[in-house]
């Protein structure tokens, strides 16, 4: 394409985006609302699934052990454990160790356990960590059985929960995201249509000087994709205010929480964004000259 | 140039705006396509820059097979043509300069080229004082004027023209038909749909009649031929 050609395009845009400001600005606001939606949906989804996932990864076992326990009984249960198949360590963490850990996870609300008094809840455990996370749910059940062990916990069903939330949202996230970019694409195919028709007599004119087709359509396709990316543009700044605002809430709340890191994740949901609105404004713009644009 | 056999245009409401039509149009000619209105004329001119398609028969202009040409070679049909509206059809936001050079533009033509030849089809015309004028501003004949330079801007083999005086008085009319001899005299073949009985009288070209869909007169120097 020629440099005084690209000009031209661009000029047409430029224009086209004057003339029908109140519509473009009610397609890039319709596109801005709806990919803001989409972000939110696919933020909530990743970060699930890197919860998800992160908790699967972590191998250990928690054995619990009866209150009371002689410790010649908690050195067999030791080495029983070590027995076991696929074990890479075992440590004993006594109740007191233990209550000082929640006491420090707590943070700020640590003051909770002060109503406790000398009261310490908490048993006497082991952490087992094994080589690989397949083993961990045999592992966990020959480890139940052994006498004077309570309970071994690991972070199966948790994990398996938060998949099925994952999954839901997921659905739920696509439907809408179909829904939403229906009605964009709508709004956008309308705006394109208005241009048409503000510029049907030079339209008219281009094919009896023998313009071609692509060369008429051009313009169009790159007024939606500019609505599209604008729209996009706006939604993705917002979102990167919003996700900031959010993490900087959940990490004075709650430290432990394994959030997606704003940087580079944001970077790539933005971009992710801005192609999605691209690409809606192609699809409008294309739906409305293949209807209005006879060439 | 144009080359016609057999051609018949019937519309999908069951109109016959042609039937049979045999003619051939040679490089240089300076041809007058008279008749009443609905008797075809329009629909004539239609067809040689692919706005209406033959419903059968063959129909070549300047070297392309009009009916049976992909759809995205007609662009390259309409740049060896040039067509003139009894409406003019100038954009009235772009300026007398803007106006013609968009029919460059268009095309994607060199910058330079362009500057140079709307300047040089403004002389011809005889409107390089008013480049800057917005349609608006101008007479109908002014106005028609630029709608040629606009035509002929690309150097098209051949002229089409629907009724290009059919809106303006007579002395007006007489500078466009000297405009019009004057492209005709460079080498450009000019087919002209009017009802001017007076200029075609008067000028003494081609005259194709069309009556009712059919050629009932074909003349190599001939008159209006009609009472009007």
């Amino acid at each position: 394409m020629k440099l005084s050609t690209s000009e031209y395009f661009i000029r047409e845009v430029l224009i086209s985006l004057k003339r029908n400001n109140w519509m473009s600005f009610a397609s890039i606001g319709t596109v801005a609302v709806s990919l803001f939606v989409l972000g939110v949906f696919l933020t909530l989804v990743l970060n699930m699934n890197r919860m998800a996932s992160q908790l699967e990864s972590q191998v250990q076992i928690s054995v619990y052990l009866t209150d009371d326990l002689k410790n010649s009984r908690k050195d067999t249960i030791e080495e029983d454990i070590r027995a076991l198949q696929g074990i890479e360590s075992v440590k004993y963490v006594d109740k007191e160790e233990a209550i000082e850990r929640l006491r420090e996870r707590l943070g700020d609300q640590k003051y909770l356990l002060d109503a406790l008094g000398e009261k310490n809840p908490l048993p006497d455990s082991f952490e087992v960590t094994v080589t690989q996370p397949a083993l961990v749910q045999t592992a966990a059940e020959a480890i139940e059985k052994m006498t004077g062990v309570e309970e071994a916990k690991y972070g199966q069903d948790v994990v398996e929960h938060l998949f099925d939330i994952t999954r839901l949202m997921r659905i739920f996230g696509l439907i809408l995201m179909v829904l939403l970019a229906g009605a964009t694409i709508f709004i956008i195919s309308n705006t394109i249509r208005l241009t048409v028709f503000a510029r049907r007599k030079e339209i008219a004119i281009m094919k009896y000087v023998g313009a071609t087709d692509w060369f008429i359509r051009w313009p169009f396709l790159l007024e939606g994709v500019v609505l599209g990316g604008i729209g996009g543009i706006v939604a993705a700044l917002v979102l990167r205010s919003f996700y900031a605002a959010m993490a900087a809430k959940i990490y004075s709340t709650l430290t432990f929480f394994p959030l997606m890191p704003q940087y580079p994740f944001m970077n790539y949901v933005g971009v992710a964004i801005l192609i999605s609105g691209m690409i809606i404004g192609a699809i409008g713009s294309t739906i409305s000259l293949k209807r209005f644009l006879e060439v | 140039m144009i080359h016609m056999r057999d051609v018949c245009k019937v519309y999908d409401t069951g109109v016959t705006a042609l039937d049979h039509v045999n003619i051939d149009i040679t490089r240089g000619d300076f041809v007058f396509v008279v008749g009443a209105s609905g008797a075809g004329k329009s629909t004539f001119i239609k067809l040689l820059f692919r706005e209406e398609l033959p419903t059968s028969g063959v129909l070549e202009v300047n070297g392309h097979d009009v009916v049976n040409m992909e759809p995205s070679d007609v662009p390259y049909l309409r740049r060896g043509l040039g067509v003139i509206f009894q409406d003019y059809r100038l954009l009235p936001e772009k300026t007398v300069f803007e106006n013609v050079a968009f029919a460059m533009q268009v095309i994607e033509a060199p910058r330079r080229l362009i500057q140079r030849s709307v300047n040089a089809v403004l002389d011809i015309v005889g409107l390089r004082d008013k480049y800057k004028s917005f349609p608006g501003q101008l007479s109908g004949g002014e106005q028609q004027r630029v709608a040629i330079a606009r035509a002929i801007v690309n150097d098209p083999a051949i002229v089409i023209a629907d009724e290009p005086t059919g809106n303006l008085d007579p002395e007006t009319s007489w500078d466009i038909m000297d405009i019009f001899h004057r492209i005709n005299v460079a080498g450009t073949t000019i087919v002209m749909a009017t009802h001017d009985k007076t200029i075609v009288d008067t000028m003494q070209r081609r005259v194709i009649a069309i009556e009712d869909g059919h050629i009932v007169r074909d003349e190599a120097k001939g008159g209006y031929g009609y009472e009007t």
